[in-house]
């Protein structure tokens, strides 16, 4: 069983936010616009969170993209009333858009604030309509959304080796921000398979994960700027 | 040779390449070629090339029922491997912005109301041709100008052929200074005026004057690449960064030392820590000695004797001198040129400051010889097109071209472009007014500084025709718009060069039917050429674009150099051959070399002649000068007031004092972000939403202030404040932010637009707004990029 993970090299990411608009492509993310990003009601499934600590001239800066930490003990799932979200056997962190009924205690629980709430139907001038994503859903108003790690990707790249009657390799399904990222930032893949390039990064020196004195098991690694 | 999957990724080098590589979604053979009709409910991924930028990208566009629905990488371009950067993924809302124009538009109204008439294409060539026989007609064919903005290749000819055959010697490059790469310090030191390939994949130590490197580089993905390589790429050789900068900017911030320094005073350290490589014996001396011209003092042919850049920099740039200028303790400028001279290969990198100061920069890679070395500075060679054919320029077209040139500069090519003489002459009418004005591809009235300067000389000029596929500042004020396709809809050539000097020649090719009447500015102009007739027909003998493309290309074939697009191992082989002499491409005749650059994306020529000495050096002395002799055969115009030697060698030029320190008491940074960085971005959410990532701001300009300082002015965090400087005053959310130096306050450019889409439109303020017009002697720009500004609440 496949065990999904992602590793970003923060000595190589260069904060371009390349990963938060493929994200927005990709999952028909929905325009906020000027007035209601004011409010705060901007969605992002992956931002770029700035840690800006110090006084000038002594500052420590660090940029650190964050997506969905699809943790293994997820604080959110357990919350979740109408079971709108939980771990699937591969280790993603699923909702279900159409269970969901709005209540935000999954957004409330999370600790890593990845869970966004859709306050309106998200609209698109007529124009933009037809160059939507056909691969993913468009949400509706009242519901919780988050990322999936592009997990209809999976779903296409299982049918396809299943048409071309082979095992899923691990270049087969990635998902949107990690195929984007220009200075090759993101890995992602097995972390149960022990050779693959996520679970030897994850095992590095520098690896580290946010927040982890929670418990919550996250699968996404972060490996620490520097030598 | 049997090469799976898995020998691919490690073939790959960088992990994250071969990732994007190996990618089983794109695999090359799976590329359909673009002409196929578009059957329903079919899913095609179509290579071209991203307009969002100057970058030079190959994308896959994926195409559902005759709608793009997705931008991805072209893993087989070299530029960018299968990434992208935001501006490039955004394309999808270049193409489908609502606001669009969408037919020619003529003015009805007043200029600037913006009431407009949609009219006929044939209405509008006819509006066009007509204005332009009557200028013909009358001698007056001079007074046709065209303002052309930031685009690359044949489209440029095309202009310049047009207006050769037209009589016109009045092509302005409206390419902003400070957007630019440092071309006047590689001018002043190689005699080459364009835009040098910085090796940084293989520097391990590179010293950032205030270049945005990871923000606003001409060709972003290409250094976010190199910067992943640079640091990781090379196992246990961690490239180090340091950042020169009066902000804590994103490069700042991932940089492993950030120096903060007084505005503009970037070009003195450099020339402090000069004087420390040479005190201390520290620079290269073989190649001081073989390859650079005004070193040590020399005599001249009338037997003058001038003084050497050695002596000057060690009499007049002491590190204490140095430090007080620049705010920089003099510990760290010497720590710096160690540093710097010992860790190599080293690289230091400007911005288009004024030209002594990009040449102070410059000629610290003289000092450490990394010029034409790996990691160093290396000139590309160019794409080799096919010359346009010969033709005979009637008399009025002869008459015209010996006219002077509206900005003071001569000839149609060999020349610095001034546009900002441009703007002042129109309004003093000396040498003469403009009667017709084109716009191709650029907005003066947003992305000059002081654009009302601009706003001033449209007044003056009768007819104004704008290209723009989007309504913008610029084109508000126009008399006829002839909307251009967007990049995703045209035919076009994207010439550029890697990081390693490698020429590419990427294709831009229709991924979608044109969704509205508009039609390639390309197309136009041979249209119009053709309804003028007479020697235009010899002049610009095709019918359309994609005819300019295929004839330019014919060069490619004949060059005997380089090969289509391909993977990896591929290319490694061409490379091997060539070194040996053989060249044996993909294709055997020039059709099969267009169709395979479509397949594909583009031809490359994957090899550096390292110590071709004649194309490194074309100043006079073939040399790397320390002393710009080359500037003698610009120097017509008053260059600078003192003819001495020092105003030839690299020097610091202390900025006009500009306004009362007292009643403006704080300096002004102007910054750039990834997402935003111009007009032809500007309606696009996806952008605008992610503005600046470091402040979490989005939609809105902000002005960053250092704590103290706002503690002092009694402006809390999320105030809204005037900045107001001698020439204007914007308003602005304020950000108290640690990376803002105490006497230093800074806006980013990119939003602030009178006019354009519902997502650009009164949105923010434009910085440049509060900028003079003091213009730089050589290169026609405004000196001062930090003007001196007050804050007060709003």
């Amino acid at each position: 069983m496949h065990r999904w993970g992602m590793v970003i090299d923060l000595d190589k990411c260069s904060g371009c936010q390349a990963c938060v608009v493929a994200c927005h492509a990709e999952n028909n993310i929905g325009i906020i616009g000027p007035e209601e990003s004011a409010k705060g009601r901007t969605i992002s499934w992956i931002e770029l969170i700035p840690y800006i600590e110090g006084e000038y001239p002594h500052i420590k800066a660090r940029l650190l993209p964050r997506p969905c930490m699809h943790c293994d003990h997820p604080p959110c799932t357990k919350v979740c009333p109408v079971n709108a979200t939980y771990k699937n056997e591969e280790g993603l962190v699923a909702q279900i858009n159409y269970r969901c009924i709005g209540c935000r205690y999954c957004t409330t629980a999370c600790p890593y604030t990845v869970k966004y709430f859709n306050w309106y139907a998200p609209q698109w001038p007529k124009e933009m309509k037809g160059s939507l994503n056909r691969d993913v859903s468009i949400r509706t108003k009242g519901v919780v959304e988050k990322c999936t790690f592009c997990s209809h990707r999976l779903l296409k790249a299982r049918e396809k080796v299943k048409a071309e009657g082979r095992d899923l390799l691990p270049e087969d399904y990635i998902p949107a921000c990690v195929q984007a990222c220009p200075g090759g930032a993101m890995y992602f893949g097995d972390l149960n398979d022990p050779f693959s390039t996520v679970s030897t990064l994850s095992r590095e020196r520098r690896a580290f994960r946010l927040m982890e004195d929670l418990g919550t098991e996250p699968k996404v690694y972060y490996l620490s700027e520097g030598m | 040779m049997k090469i799976n999957r898995r020998d691919f990724l490690k073939m790959g080098g960088g992990a994250g390449a071969a990732v994007a590589l190996g990618g089983g979604f794109w695999k090359w053979s799976q590329f359909p070629v673009a002409e196929k009709p578009n059957a329903p409910g079919v899913e095609k991924w179509i290579p071209t090339i991203c307009g969002q930028c100057m970058g030079g990208c190959g994308i896959l566009v994926r195409v559902i029922d005759g709608w793009a629905v997705n931008i991805a990488g072209n893993p087989l371009h070299p530029v960018n491997r299968g990434t992208l950067c935001p501006k490039g993924i955004a394309g999808l809302q270049g193409l489908y912005d609502p606001d669009r124009i969408r037919t020619p538009l003529k003015r009805i109204g007043k200029r600037g109301e913006g009431q407009w008439q949609p009219i006929s294409w044939v209405e509008a060539l006819q509006m066009v041709t007509s204005s332009l026989k009557e200028l013909r007609k009358n001698g007056e064919s001079y007074q046709l100008m065209v303002l052309g903005g930031k685009y690359r290749g044949l489209m440029r000819s095309l202009w310049e052929r047009f207006l050769e055959a037209f009589g016109s010697p009045n092509y302005i490059d409206n390419q902003f200074q400070w957007e630019g790469t440092p071309t006047e310090g590689l001018f002043l030191t190689q005699g080459i005026y364009s835009t040098p390939a910085y090796d940084l994949e293989n520097v391990q130590y590179l010293l950032s004057f205030g270049s945005e490197l990871l923000e606003s580089y001409w060709s972003p993905v290409q250094v976010l690449r190199a910067y992943g390589y640079f640091r990781r790429g090379k196992p246990g050789q961690r490239g180090k960064l340091v950042q020169i900068e009066p902000r804590l900017s994103i490069t700042g911030i991932k940089a492993d030392e950030w120096i903060p320094i007084q505005p503009g005073a970037e070009g003195i350290l450099a020339l402090g820590i000069a004087h420390m490589i040479i005190k201390e014996g520290l620079y290269k001396k073989d190649f001081a000695s073989n390859h650079t011209f005004g070193f040590e003092g020399w005599t001249d042919e009338n037997g003058k004797e001038h003084l050497g850049f050695k002596e000057f920099i060690l009499s007049e740039y002491e590190p204490n001198v140095v430090s007080k200028k620049t705010g920089v303790p003099v510990d760290t400028v010497i720590r710096l040129a160690r540093e710097f001279a010992t860790n190599q290969p080293s690289l230091a990198i400007g911005y288009r400051d004024r030209p002594f100061h990009q040449m102070a920069v410059s000629v610290l890679n003289g000092l450490t010889g990394s010029i034409d070395t790996t990691g160093g500075i290396l000139i590309p060679r160019n794409v080799p097109y096919q010359a346009f054919p010969p033709f005979k320029k009637d008399t009025i077209a002869q008459k015209g071209l010996d006219k002077e040139r509206i900005d003071g500069g001569k000839g149609l090519r060999r020349v610095i472009h001034q546009p900002y003489l441009f703007a002042q002459n129109v309004l003093s009418g000396r040498p003469y007014k403009p009667k017709a004005l084109f716009l191709y591809y650029t907005n003066p009235l947003f992305s000059n500084p002081k654009p009302d300067l601009f706003s001033k000389a449209f007044a003056e000029i009768p007819f104004i025709v704008s290209f723009s596929p989007y309504m913008d500042d610029s084109t508000h004020f126009a008399d006829l718009v002839l909307p251009d396709h967007t990049p995703l809809e045209r035919w076009q050539d994207d010439p550029l060069f890697l990081n390693n000097g490698f020429p590419v020649l990427g294709i831009r090719q229709p991924v979608v039917e044109p969704l509205y009447q508009t039609k390639a500015t390309g197309d136009v102009l041979l249209t119009i050429a053709k309804l003028l007739g007479g020697e235009f027909r010899t002049a610009l003998p095709w019918n359309d674009f994609k005819e300019v493309m295929a004839y330019g290309f014919k060069g490619i074939f004949e060059a005997k150099r380089g090969d289509v697009f391909g993977l990896q191992f591929e290319e490694a082989w061409t490379r091997l051959l060539q070194r040996g002499g053989w060249w044996a491409p993909s294709y055997k005749t020039t059709e099969e070399l267009w169709k395979l650059i479509q397949e594909r994306g583009g031809w490359w020529d994957p090899l550096y002649d390292f110590g071709e000495w004649e194309r490194i050096f074309q100043t006079p002395s073939k040399k790397f000068e320390f002393y710009a002799q080359g500037l003698k055969r610009l120097a017509s115009s008053p260059l600078s007031k003192s003819n001495g030697d020092p105003s030839f060698l690299p020097h610091w030029e202390e900025p006009k004092k500009m306004s009362d320190e007292k009643l403006y008491p704080l300096h002004l940074h102007i910054f750039k972000t990834m997402a935003v960085t111009g007009s032809r971005n500007a309606n696009q959410p996806w952008l605008s939403e992610n503005f600046g990532p470091h402040l979490l701001e989005r939609w809105i300009t902000w002005v960053e202030i250092n704590p103290h300082t706002a503690k002092e002015l009694g402006i809390s965090e999320g105030d809204w404040v005037w900045v107001e400087s001698t020439f204007g005053k914007i308003q602005a959310k304020a950000r108290l932010y640690q990376g803002a130096m105490p006497d230093v306050v800074n806006i980013p450019f990119g939003l602030g637009h009178a006019s354009g889409g519902r997502w650009a439109k009164d949105l923010g303020a434009n910085p440049y707004h509060l900028l003079g017009d003091d213009l730089d002697p050589l290169t026609g720009n405004p000196i001062q990029r930090s003007p001196r500004v007050k804050i007060y609440k709003a």
